[in-house]
């Protein structure tokens, strides 16, 4: 056995979790060798890679410290916010304005003796397959879907049938006011994320024409600010919905624009969920949720008992009620599946309508998405020679560019993966 | 903050001093959700020192630095740092002296939780503060290893603000005057095509419902012909195909036919016999509840209106004309409720009661240890909740085996005789229990990092609507199963 944590071990350190890892229970798979075997690899060999240091992200180290990994490493891009702190608990006011993965991996090493917490300050996507192949496990705390999505993709593409090593389980959770889920993903195995796209909540969109002409709502009169004058009047200039005083300048704005047509209710607060489209995260739901995570990855490492298969799913307004279920891996996922994805257009649709109904549908979602066929290039975002190239096919119906049953490949920078699409006209 | 709940919420919780008693993993980890989000005040009761095994579970714990140190002060220090604002006292007097000494220190505080108790000091504290219906809220919370139950003691809880999903009715089948005179003054076949796109689907739709009953007797669409019929009726007022007004006014149809009445839940509470007896010094909840009884044996047999309307396809002059009409009838309704009300009662409270009077909850609770008592319900839980009851059932006996042989390491056998004891005469174990009590004896006293997180996120969510009165909590036992990741009720 390793050395290095029997220096920091003291005698009945362990005395909780070892009751688990001594012995099996009904449940537990013959497999699961109880011991010091289990304990050396969860204590001496296993490292797990934990992506985002924010609400969920603090709880996650922290349970993980606890149970007894030693090699944490955590990724997040972001900087410690005042507003952060009524639930990011390894934060205190002194540390804002610094790297939330700094601080919170110093604080968990000053906490709990012997665990080594590795950060990175930065993005997920400035990090390569070797990097990722490291891990054991990885453990998502995101508020972002898009990252989801790119962890998903690369982990999944990751896996060489030949080498088991190359299989990460992915665990993810996410939270929402009192609402929040986690699952385990094994990656071309059970559903992934991308399989489960279609179950996001949509987001609410109005639509530009009613916050242009016909507001109804304060929520209208936000969107009016935000989305039309924010860019008409300071340009360039990126709105940071997290700096007050861009907050401020849009809330004066709607208040005027709500003024103007006797529209009542427009808030400081309400400006500031309508702007940042969220609804506040509460300590609570991260704990439970960052906890069920936690537990996965502990029984996953340990095989002390089953993990969860696959989806946990909470909502905790009314009494407790919660959902655990096996989510359905997709065929036509474009992740994880190998089918293209049926899809029946009108012949009269233009390459921009098909554009359109990419970004809009609950279970692609791609935004600024290029496409081709086999063949030839129908629409590239990127770069702006080719670009101006394709423009003119924008206007062309997709019938005349696609042969019925034509595949359609769709791919997007931010998207490591390309969806392939087979047309059917109507 | 854009807070879930609100203003009035968060000064209740900074109101708030809480006893957790004692300074355990599980007990820390629900205290920090509450510390964060700013609970006035909590106290730690505990008089043990902090153990070698203490130090390696309890987050709240600086390691072997802690070790021997008072568990209370070391807990309540380290929580403290989490927000400025909360006070924090550690106190180390023991739980059993108290118990006997001082009984009146319980029930000073707003509500009481405790882990793993003793169950002989668990049996009397919670017989104490079942005592009188003004003593507070006791939640308890038990685990090992894998599994887990909470419990929250209370006598009564009504809930205002309940946040409920499910919207008031915007009673398109009794409307108001002002609306149906609205309704009946537009010019349909005359008016401004822009305009015609724009009508709100509730003005369609009452216009529609009374041509409809002028042609039927003065009835509404009743059977599903004359749903369709109606259905078509408000398709066939368009002008242009793309009216979308037009199309809401479609799918929203059911509301025409629907009778706006008092919901049953809503009715059951308005036959509390407390009504007929109340005196001033009553909750002023019953008070309300008392004057909307009054309010609803007045035609038109309805709760009052609430001024809230969904959104919906209108141009803002017609939405905010609509909202205007809603809005006055609204306040004259909530005039003539408040005609009704006898005793004083703060305004803000009035209106949000009027707000959420279709989403009113009143929870009856249960002492702790009833249900082990209650034959009946025992075994209804065991035919409808077999899992839950298997996790309630094995924590049971965790607890009555450590008094009969406190020290004793328990075995499935020894549990499993001493959940036999506990049921009902001619009930048998669940096919769960196996899973359950093996999951208990194979880590009795394990107080894991994980389900003590778990427990910390779920026991103070539930404190949290208990001490803000919003959202619903639960009303029996949670029970928890770490194995296979779930939750469930009993």
């Amino acid at each position: 056995m390793a050395t290095t944590s029997q220096n920091t071990d003291w005698q009945g350190r362990y005395y909780h979790i070892d009751q688990i890892l001594d012995r099996p229970g009904p449940r537990t798979d013959p497999a699961f060798l109880a011991g010091d075997g289990v304990k050396d690899f969860l204590r001496n060999q296993a490292k797990i890679l934990v992506i985002g240091a924010g609400g969920l992200g603090c709880e996650i180290l922290a349970n993980l410290a606890l149970t007894g990994f030693k090699d944490i490493h955590v990724i997040d891009m972001d900087t410690i916010d005042i507003s952060n702190l009524n639930r990011q608990f390894l934060f205190r006011p002194k540390d804002v304005g610094k790297p939330k993965a700094t601080v919170a991996a110093e604080f968990i090493m000053n906490r709990v003796p012997g665990v080594k917490v590795t950060p990175y300050f930065g993005k997920i996507q400035d990090k390569d397959d070797d990097y990722y192949m490291q891990f054991n496990l990885v453990i998502c705390g995101l508020d972002s879907v898009e990252a989801r999505r790119w962890i998903n993709a690369t982990l999944v593409n990751l896996v060489d049938p030949e080498n088991p090593e190359s299989l990460k389980p992915l665990i993810d959770g996410g939270t929402e006011g009192f609402k929040g889920q986690a699952r385990v993903i094994l990656p071309t195995i059970t559903s992934c994320y991308e399989c489960s796209l279609d179950m996001l909540n949509k987001p609410t969109a109005f639509p530009i024409c009613t916050i242009a002409n016909t507001p109804r709502l304060p929520e209208h009169c936000i969107e009016w600010a935000s989305v039309l004058e924010w860019p008409r009047v300071q340009g360039d200039k990126k709105l940071d919905t997290d700096d007050p005083e861009h907050i401020g300048w849009l809330y004066s704005v709607a208040v005027a624009r709500a003024k103007e047509f006797n529209i009542e209710g427009v808030t400081w607060s309400l400006t500031q969920g309508v702007v940042k489209n969220i609804i506040p995260a509460i300590a609570s739901t991260n704990a439970i949720i960052a906890a069920a995570c936690c537990n996965e990855a502990f029984k996953i490492a340990t095989s002390s008992a089953a993990y969860l298969n696959n989806y946990f799913m909470l909502i905790g307004t009314e009494g407790i009620y919660s959902y655990t279920f096996e989510h359905e891996k997709r065929e036509d996922c474009p992740v994880c599946g190998g089918e293209s994805l049926e899809l029946s257009v009108s012949s009269d649709l233009t390459v921009e309508q098909l554009i359109e109904l990419l970004v809009e549908k609950q279970d692609i979602q791609i935004k600024k998405p290029s496409l081709s066929t086999p063949t030839s290039q129908i629409y590239l975002q990127a770069p702006p020679q080719l670009e101006e190239a394709t423009r003119p096919n924008l206007t062309k119906k997709v019938s005349e560019l696609v042969p019925p049953d034509g595949e359609v490949t769709v791919t997007a920078s931010t998207l490591p993966f390309s969806l392939s699409l087979r047309i059917q006209y109507t | 903050m854009y807070s879930l709940w609100a203003t009035t919420g968060q000064s209740a919780l900074e109101n708030a001093h809480i006893l957790v008693i004692p300074g355990s993993a599980t007990s820390t980890s629900i205290l920090k959700n509450l510390v964060l989000p700013g609970v006035g005040k909590f106290t730690i009761l505990d008089n043990r020192k902090v153990t070698p095994e203490d130090a390696g579970n309890n987050f709240f714990l600086e390691g072997p630095s802690s070790i021997g140190k008072s568990r209370a002060e070391e807990t309540v220090r380290l929580l403290g740092e989490l927000n400025e604002s909360v006070t924090g006292i550690a106190d180390t007097s023991s739980v059993a002296k108290l118990l006997e000494t001082d009984p009146s220190y319980f029930t000073s505080f707003t509500l009481v939780i405790a882990h793993n108790l003793d169950p002989t000091l668990l049996d009397k504290l919670s017989t104490l503060l079942w005592s009188d219906d003004s003593y507070p809220p006791l939640v308890v919370v038990r685990s090992a290893g894998f599994v887990a139950e909470f419990f929250i003691q209370f006598h009564e809880l009504a809930i205002i603000e309940t946040h409920s999903e499910t919207a008031p009715s915007l009673r398109i089948d009794k409307a108001f005057p002002a609306l149906l005179d609205h309704a009946l003054s537009l010019d349909f076949a005359n008016m401004d095509p822009t305009e015609h796109g724009h009508v709100p689907y509730v003005v369609i739709l009452v216009r529609a419902l009374e041509d409809w009953k002028n042609a039927h007797e003065g009835k509404p669409p009743q059977t599903s012909a004359e749903k369709k019929a109606f259905k078509e009726s408000i398709l066939a007022m368009k002008i242009k195909m793309d009216e979308e007004n037009f199309d809401e006014a479609e799918s929203q149809a059911y509301r025409a036919s629907a009778v706006t009445g008092v919901p049953s839940e809503i009715a059951a509470l308005l036959q509390d016999p407390r009504l007929g007896s109340l005196i001033p010094s009553s909750p002023p909840f019953y008070h309300l509840l008392a004057a909307l009884q009054k309010f609803t044996l007045e035609p038109p047999h309805t709760l009052p209106l609430t001024s809230t309307l969904p959104d919906m396809k209108a141009d803002t002059n017609s939405y905010i004309h609509l909202q205007k009409l809603y809005k006055t009838r609204a306040e004259e309704e909530k005039a003539r409720f408040k005609s009704y009300v006898t005793v004083p009662i703060d305004d803000a409270l009035i209106d949000s009661f009027v707000k959420n009077a279709h989403a009113l909850k009143v929870l009856r609770g249960k002492k702790w240890g009833a249900l082990d008592t209650d034959h009946e319900t025992l075994t209804n839980a065991l035919a409808s909740a077999p899992k839950q009851t298997a996790i309630h059932l094995s924590l049971s006996a965790l607890s009555s085996l450590a008094v009969k042989r406190p020290g004793v390491a328990p075995d499935v056998e020894a549990l499993t005789a001493e959940a036999e004891a506990l049921l009902p005469p001619g009930s048998v174990l669940p096919d769960e229990f196996p899973d359950a009590v093996g999951e208990v004896a194979r880590a009795p006293t394990a107080d894991l990092p994980n389900t003590a997180a778990l427990l910390g996120g779920l026991v103070a969510q539930e404190v949290i609507k208990v001490i803000t009165k919003q959202y619903v909590p639960i009303g029996s036992y949670c029970t928890v199963d770490l194995v296979e990741t779930w939750t469930g009720v009993i």
